[in-house]
């Protein structure tokens, strides 16, 4: 059962030593009893309250950091098996996979890549998120070298070290062992000597069972050896393992039935066959480290816009600056369009009107990110909101005329816009994909005539 | 596995059946049934289990169609019979999904060649059918009439029905014994609203497929990715008012800025990846047709399916 915030404050030492992080011991009680922190951070707490508090406060997913610097990343610490009951916070590492077979040009070129090939949308900027390299010559000396022409390119992103033979690793690591690699994997045979490498070079590990069973016993292990750090690689064969398994252990892990579950899951996409369908799948069920061959531009810009649509606060609407904004070079005599600032909206509409060339004004109005329909429903889209936005944003000073096309869903609105702005009110499309035959029409009639 | 995985669910998802065999009084080779779930999509035991659908987008006036279609499937587009029998012989969908796009023309009037339209479709093909009747509300009760009537017998999956504009399809679907595709803009409340409205003039929950619609990837999917997952979670939890199939019909994709405009040599990769990431999603947010315009499209999602539930072939009714 969870404990309450007031619960848990009862228990700390009531110092407000700053020692945890946090300004106060209420506010730590608070982000424990959220689960957004651990009690081992506390260094006055005896060992009851520890164990009282720990198995009701600690996350139900471990955070763990892949990784140093400005790419490092960190994944876990989620909460919900939907994203709507509350957010998916950690998106997960999308990792380009090259194996120490593969010359060191084309290592070097994918390496580059992923440092460099960023995409922006709705003003975010998507990047892939390290690089995996796998040992598959099975030789010690290929595996070094591979890691050290990844290092050569000095793009400090988060490596991944992946091979079945523990003896393999501490050549690589000596080209990137302070930079915290995650090391795959940890089984039952090979733990002890996995751990040990995790240990002395304080980094994150991953183990690899395909059973449930398998996965606690090997979590029990590995924290015995001392390895908090753990990722886990439920071993897929197919899609459906996948859905099944990783579904389980976020169920199992957020309702602390099985608390040993709780670490971040790690997917390599290719191992099932369908790697384009995997890391779909993956990011919408609960995947944290999702490893594939280079993507070609297609799956690469859809992979990113989906993780970066699913973890989307579902709590937060995005929202534009309201404003006016022009659409290439409008003139004085360029149509001007209202709509709202649902960011959504404006990134949607704004690629049309690029598209239809005709330069114009966008005028943004302030609806709390509400997109038309539901602006209009709520009141929060008015002819007062419209009429006080022209003159804010000089809308007068712009344009010779006075002529306004508003959204074809706010055309309940347009005789009191009309009214309250003195401007001739023009009834759009209702979606945005029409706007540009609109224009070509019935904007140029009306400019016209 | 030892752990009890329990979601404590009591709801099942309704069944819907599309399309109508020569044994049921229709000439479809194959019919389909589809819901009956009883938990989150591909998580069922093995018995219960069948891959979503894969319709098919054809229109009857490609002007209003991507270029990037047009361009890819050539001629064909010109001829919606030919297309629609191409899209079950060649590119293999499970549905044929028609979208009447000449009633888009200003001022419209010719309903006798919708009639003739959906009757030579219907004999080019003998998989189930979807229309997507007018946009127009003024011809809305002769255009859906007409497929109504034309397709009698059939099962025909008829649409798009909306909160302000049910009746003339709702007449169509119960005169002719269709089914109805009942949309709601990417809200779990209107969704029941809409199903209830529905009911009341006698629409039967057995015919209704709820679209909640479907935000391009990019462009507001998040949305309608956690509407499906809501609508589903309802249903399983004992919402008979939601408990319906649901389908996604990603129509947007193609027309948004990243596919538009791609090269020449990329805009065919970017529009199928555009499209498989969001069917998939929406699949594994609880849709069970999921609509798709290109044809490499369909062959990835079907391996896909086939994966995630271990069968070859959709849930045909026999």
């Amino acid at each position: 059962m969870a404990l309450k915030a007031l619960d848990i404050y009862k228990l700390l030492p009531k110092k407000n030593c700053k020692e945890c992080g946090d300004p106060t011991c209420l506010t730590f009680a608070m982000k424990l009893a959220g689960g957004k922190a651990d009690v081992d951070l506390c260094p006055y707490l005896d060992e009851q309250a520890k164990t009282v508090l720990g198995a009701t406060t600690r996350p139900p997913i471990r955070l763990v950091k892949v990784g140093v610097g400005e790419r490092s990343f960190k994944v876990g610490e989620e909460t919900v098996l939907y994203r709507h009951e509350k957010t998916f916070y950690h998106p997960p590492g999308i990792i380009f996979r090259v194996t120490d077979t593969q010359a060191v040009e084309e290592i070097a070129a994918v390496t580059r890549r992923v440092k460099n090939e960023i995409f922006t949308r709705v003003g975010s900027d998507l990047r892939f998120n390290g690089i995996a390299i796998e040992n598959s010559s099975g030789s010690p000396e290929s595996f070094a070298r591979a890691v050290a022409a990844v290092e050569k390119e000095e793009a400090h992103l988060p490596p991944i070290l992946i091979s079945r033979n523990p003896a393999a690793f501490p050549a690589a690591l000596v080209h990137c062992g302070s930079y915290r690699p995650l090391l795959h994997a940890a089984t039952e045979e090979n733990f002890k000597e996995m751990c040990a490498l995790a240990r002395q070079h304080g980094c994150p590990l991953v183990i690899m069972a395909a059973t449930l069973e398998g996965l606690v016993r090997l979590v029990k292990d590995c924290t015995a050896e001392g390895v908090q750090d753990l990722v886990m690689d439920l071993a897929p064969e197919s899609l459906e393992d996948f859905i099944t398994r990783s579904t389980a252990v976020r169920q199992l892990s957020i309702t602390r039935q099985v608390p040993e579950l709780g670490y971040p899951v790690y997917l390599d996409a290719a191992r099932t066959g369908r790697q384009d369908a995997a890391l779909a799948l993956g990011i919408v069920k609960y995947a944290s480290v999702i490893i594939t061959t280079p993507l070609a531009p297609g799956p690469a810009r859809a992979a990113l816009t989906l993780r970066q649509n699913i973890y989307t606060d579902p709590q937060k609407p995005i929202q534009m600056n309201p404003g006016l904004y022009r659409v290439g070079t409008p003139d004085r005599n360029a149509p001007v369009l209202m709509t709202v600032n649902f960011s959504l909206t404006f990134f949607t509409l704004q690629g049309y009107l690029e598209s239809t060339r005709i330069p114009c004004f966008l005028l943004i109005v302030d609806t709390e990110g509400l997109s038309v329909l539901t602006a209009v429903a709520a009141g929060k889209l008015s002819e007062v909101l419209v009429r006080d936005s022209l003159k804010k944003f000089g809308v007068e000073e712009e344009v010779a005329h006075r002529k306004l096309i508003i959204p074809g869903y706010a055309s309940p609105l347009s005789g009191r816009i009309q009214e309250a702005t003195g401007w001739k009110v023009l009834v759009g499309p209702r979606d945005a994909a029409e706007i540009g035959d609109y224009l070509q029409e019935e904007w140029k009639k009306e400019s016209s005539g | 596995m030892t752990y009890d995985v329990s979601f404590g669910w009591t709801g099942t998802i309704g069944q819907v059946t599309l399309g109508a065999t020569k044994t049921d009084g229709g000439t479809r080779r194959v019919a389909y049934q589809l819901g009956g779930g009883t938990t989150l999509p591909f998580l069922e035991e093995k018995s219960a289990s069948c891959p979503p659908l894969i319709a098919f987008e054809v229109c009857d006036d490609p002007a209003f169609w991507s270029p990037i279609i047009r361009d890819y499937c050539g001629d064909v587009v010109n001829n919606p019979s030919e297309w629609a029998k191409t899209a079950e012989k060649t590119y293999g969908a499970d549905l044929v999904r028609l979208s009447l796009t000449s009633t888009k023309v200003r001022n419209f009037s010719d309903i006798g060649a919708v009639g003739k339209t959906v009757e030579s479709v219907l004999s080019a093909t003998g998989l189930p059918l979807i229309i997507e009747g007018s946009n127009e509300p003024k011809i809305d009760s002769e255009v859906f009439q007409k497929c109504g009537e034309t397709g009698q017998g059939e099962r025909l999956l008829l649409g798009t029905a909306e909160a302000g504009r049910y009746r003339s399809i709702a007449a169509a679907a119960l005169a002719y014994n269709h089914s109805i595709i009942a949309q709601s803009p990417i809200d779990i409340n209107l969704a029941k609203q809409l199903n209830i409205l529905l009911r009341e003039i006698g629409v039967q929950r057995n015919h209704i497929v709820i679209d909640p619609y479907t935000g391009s990837l990019g462009y507001g999917f998040e949305y309608s990715y956690s509407a499906m997952e809501r609508i589903r979670f309802s249903a399983l939890k004992g919402d008979a008012d939601l408990a319906m199939p649901m389908i996604c019909s990603p129509a947007d994709t193609l027309t948004i800025k990243e596919v538009r405009e791609a090269g020449t040599e990329t805009r065919d990769e970017m529009a199928v990846s555009w499209e498989f990431y969001t069917g998939l999603a929406a699949a594994a947010a609880g849709a069970e047709i999921i609509c798709v315009r290109h044809p490499v499209t369909i062959g990835l999602l079907r391996k896909a399916f086939a994966d995630l539930t271990r069968t070859a072939a959709p849930a045909e009714v026999r």
